[in-house]
């Protein structure tokens, strides 16, 4: 017996030495001589027997043998996934592939848009080309028709020689002989205001 | 004929021969015959294993995981392993690491995330409730769910080398030394630490004590 035991519980064993001698299987000599502690420790060791049956039934419960077995097919499972060597899916690279053979030749992105601007550069330079040698030969019709007009032009209504000289002369003077049996039917402006 | 008695086979050494047929097989490259006699060995550990991490990490995926990890790890490093130390205990070292990484992760998530939903008595509910029973009656069903659930919620108020050390002398009937050697922790230590955890259960689940899941989250909330 530990002098602390003797000194300060009057001869009794602790609760640390009674655990102890519960766990250990070493019993001490007093419990064979004292009734109380003889009574405390089997008040300890029910206790410590409680809790160990509400331990292993509260993990039993929640791990049922079924659990357990499909814990173990899980665990065999991810061993033979470990010892297979790791598969690569060849999908994209494979369909990338089966176009190249398709096409026969592979043309490296980049080159398509120097084509694009090459082509584009081709037209800008050959439309100015174009536009500066035939500039000076070109009709006041072509022009008219170059800018969207829509007016009939020379070419699609021909006039007559006598018809172009009435675009320059004042209609009051200007005298058709077709129209001269409707022009004495037609009154005058100046009668028709003084003669009220 | 007396040559033709079978000896009997201690656990650790069938334990020990197992895991050097497997290294040999593993090394001969025969993968397949390797995994069917470590199966031998998941069979053998897998509840006490199983039990150990419920325990430990406080929840059932958590441990489920960690019990398979620990066999995945123990199969992947059986190179490592000597027959000197019992499997036994070099596997629940494993175990046991896992598991402390799994409480690491969890006490960084939990500072992210919303604390746990409560049941109407303001008592946090255990998944482990809702399980099935095979309780005779539905009163001794219930009064046992409530003595797992306290006992479970007193476990979660120990400090987590106290509950490992309790677990693994108490639960499993392991000596001081083998914990010791479990845990890398001195034999004198495993002592002291399993008395603390003792004296404290006691405290938490002496009758009239308030309702320990109530004082988990009060403690746990002071911590933060």
């Amino acid at each position: 017996m530990r002098l602390v035991d003797t000194v300060f519980r009057q001869g009794h064993l602790s609760e640390q030495a009674l655990v102890e001698a519960l766990m250990t299987g070493e019993r001490p000599l007093h419990l064979d001589r004292c009734d109380v502690c003889g009574d405390r420790a089997v008040a300890i060791s029910r206790w410590l027997d409680d809790v160990r049956t509400l331990g292993v039934e509260a993990a039993d419960e929640v791990f049922s043998p079924e659990q357990l077995a499909a814990q173990q097919t899980q665990i065999m499972k991810r061993l033979e996934q470990l010892d297979q060597p790791a598969r690569v899916i060849a999908f994209p690279s494979q369909s990338r592939r089966e176009q190249r053979d398709a096409g026969g030749r592979r043309v490296a992105v980049s080159w398509v848009g120097v084509a694009a601007a090459a082509g584009l550069a081709i037209g800008v330079i050959g439309g100015q080309l174009s536009a500066r040698l035939t500039g000076g030969q070109a009709t006041p019709a072509q022009i008219v028709q170059s800018q969207g007009a829509v007016f009939p032009t020379s070419q699609e209504t021909p006039i007559r020689p006598e018809d172009k000289m009435l675009l320059d002369q004042n209609f009051d003077t200007v005298n058709i002989k077709a129209f001269e049996a409707v022009d004495e039917m037609t009154p005058r402006m100046s009668a028709a205001r003084f003669g009220g | 004929m007396a040559g033709d008695t079978i000896q009997p086979v201690s656990p650790r050494e069938a334990d020990a021969r197992v895991a050097v047929d497997v290294k040999a097989l593993q090394a001969a490259g025969q993968l397949d015959e390797a995994r069917e006699r470590f199966s031998e060995l998941v069979t053998r550990h897998q509840r006490r294993a199983s039990r150990i991490a419920f325990h430990y990490v406080r929840d059932a995926a958590d441990a489920d995981e960690a019990v398979q990890d620990a066999f995945i790890k123990a199969y992947t490093h059986l190179g490592t392993f000597r027959e000197e130390l019992p499997f036994e205990v070099w596997f629940t070292r494993i175990l046991i690491n896992g598991c402390l990484d799994r409480i690491k992760a969890r006490k960084r998530r939990e500072r992210w995330i919303a604390p746990p939903a409560l049941d109407p008595s303001g008592l946090e509910r255990n998944p482990a409730e809702y399980l099935p029973s095979r309780g005779p009656s539905p009163e001794e069903h219930v009064l046992a769910q409530e003595r797992r659930r306290q006992l479970n919620a007193a476990l979660a108020e120990l400090p987590d080398r106290q509950r490992l050390v309790f677990m693994m002398s108490h639960f499993e009937g392991r000596t001081s030394r083998e914990v010791s050697a479990i845990t890398g922790l001195n034999e004198s230590t495993v002592r002291v630490h399993l008395f603390r955890a003792i004296r404290r259960l006691r405290g938490l689940l002496a009758p009239g004590r308030p309702k320990v899941a109530a004082l988990g989250r009060r403690v746990s909330r002071a911590s933060r």
